[in-house]
């Protein structure tokens, strides 16, 4: 093989591989969560913000609203794009539409790393939540670059009111609502998802739905 | 006689090469290598990190012999006219070199073979010991169920209402994990403790491990199992006695 040769596929592969990669990344990126952020407004109470989201039972709503994205039928969360400030309180509210079930590990039934680890239910304070008897949950997780650590899981209960069907208007009402703080340490991104197996396709029920953000799975930005 | 002189010089040359980068090597299993592992917590990862550091003293005369031929023939064998050269004259029947070389190989795999099961073994007694003191209910031993699911550890202990989501130990005792998973593989490694083993759906898979170190160390998941498999992380808190007992005594009744 002729020297110009060798060079041309020498840098043809180094090019390919390089394309390869550039797919890679492109992929990675854009599996990053997608819908216009939800940022956290100030409550009035010094160092506090609020956030409130939703739970449906599809996700013709919140994030999805009118299109359902790719998977109308799929249970989604409002919102999979949140923002809140670094070294604050987040007062939290979670409307919870859906039904639901048992949890394959009844230890999600339990608050972890709220302020008190406590959730309000309609107004009640409680610690945890019967385990056969829940929607969904809102579970936080991560650890950013400056080694701050969030680690939060909230049992969302099974929506028994009366009425949160959907009534054929397109309109769910009378969710279960749930309260609760959590606080913010340094700026980083955090991953967050339901730990109640609501997706489908794979062992555990933690496929689909599960694994998407848009739906079940979202992204906590602490800025 | 020039011939004899010229294999001489290449043989002195080629051995000056690879004593440079046996040394090289040896400072590198020498210093680099522990840096480069986590700090140990346990006498499993002390093992974990002398084994490392043995085996990489021991490779290098034989990894630098490698380099030092390839870096010799490189600089000074190289082809450098046109076309494709001759092939020079085959070499056959070198005694002393196939001597050197099977000698050299069987006695760097025996000690290999032999430091590595001696290691099982103590390990496997270690686990054996904790197995059974856990199950007499011996106060030398505790036992941790730890369950993986998509993408969160979680922790119970069993003969106590305490469940977690990070991982808290005593030091100095016995501790046996028994680990399964919700829903897919997951792996279960607790980084500077040096144990790591799968998390299996539907099975039971038991490890065992004594910290020696007061500190907080990481967990993480070994499986790529998904989406956030990346944050499926979380840390693991050993305390002296009293502080674990005290930390047991004050958490909540989980359900």
């Amino acid at each position: 093989m002729s020297r110009s040769k060798t060079i041309g596929v020498a840098l043809s592969s180094v090019l390919l591989g390089a394309g390869v990669l550039s797919l890679m990344g492109f992929g990675l990126a854009s599996a990053q969560p997608h819908q216009p952020a939800l940022t956290a407004t100030p409550t009035g109470t010094r160092g506090h913000v609020a956030l409130t989201i939703s739970v449906y039972p599809d996700s013709q709503f919140g994030g999805n609203r009118g299109t359902g994205g790719a998977h109308p039928d799929w249970v989604s969360y409002s919102n999979d794009n949140l923002v809140v400030p670094a070294n604050s309180v987040v007062d939290m509210t979670v409307k919870q539409y859906d039904s639901g079930g048992e949890l394959n590990n009844s230890v999600f039934g339990n608050v972890f790393g709220t302020v008190g680890n406590t959730m309000n239910v309609n107004g009640k304070e409680v610690s945890s939540w019967d385990p056969t008897s829940i929607g969904h949950t809102f579970t936080l997780r991560g650890i950013s670059g400056d080694g701050t650590r969030l680690m939060v899981s909230v049992p969302l209960p099974f929506d028994t009111n009366k009425g949160a069907e959907n009534n054929g208007g397109g309109v769910y009402i009378a969710p279960m609502v749930v309260k609760f703080s959590f606080k913010t340490g340094g700026k980083g991104m955090y991953e967050w998802n339901c730990e109640f197996p609501c997706g489908g396709s794979r062992q555990g029920q933690f496929g689909e739905a599960m694994s998407t953000y848009g739906y079940m799975s979202g992204t906590l930005t602490v800025k | 006689m020039t011939n004899q002189n010229d294999n001489k010089k290449h043989h002195r040359e080629i051995f000056i090469v690879w004593a440079l980068l046996t040394v090289i090597g040896v400072l590198v299993g020498l210093y680099a290598t522990p840096w480069l592992m986590p700090k140990s917590a346990s006498h499993t990862m002390s093992m974990g990190i002398l084994t490392m550091v043995i085996f990489t003293v021991a490779a290098a005369p034989v990894a630098a012999l490698v380099y030092a031929v390839c870096l010799y023939a490189l600089t000074n064998w190289r082809h450098r006219g046109e076309g494709v050269p001759a092939d020079g004259p085959a070499i056959r029947g070198n005694g002393p070199a196939t001597t050197l070389w099977l000698v050299g190989s069987t006695v760097l795999t025996l000690f290999l073979l032999i430091w590595g099961l001696g290691l099982l073994g103590s390990d496997q007694s270690a686990g054996a010991k904790a197995s059974i003191e856990a199950a007499n209910g011996g106060s030398a031993a505790i036992t941790v169920d730890v369950t993986a699911q998509q993408w969160l550890w979680s922790f119970s202990y069993p003969g106590t209402h305490v469940k977690s989501l990070d991982l808290y130990l005593p030091v100095n005792k016995d501790v046996e994990f028994n680990v399964t998973s919700k829903d897919v593989v997951h792996g279960f490694w607790i980084v500077q403790m040096g144990i790591k083993v799968n998390a299996n759906p539907g099975v039971i898979t038991t490890t065992s491990v004594t910290p020696d170190k007061i500190g907080t160390y990481n967990i993480r998941c070994t499986e790529i199992c998904g989406l956030n498999h990346a944050f499926m992380m979380t840390k693991v808190h050993v305390l002296s006695d009293a502080d674990f007992q005290k930390w047991l005594a004050s958490q909540p009744t989980r359900i």
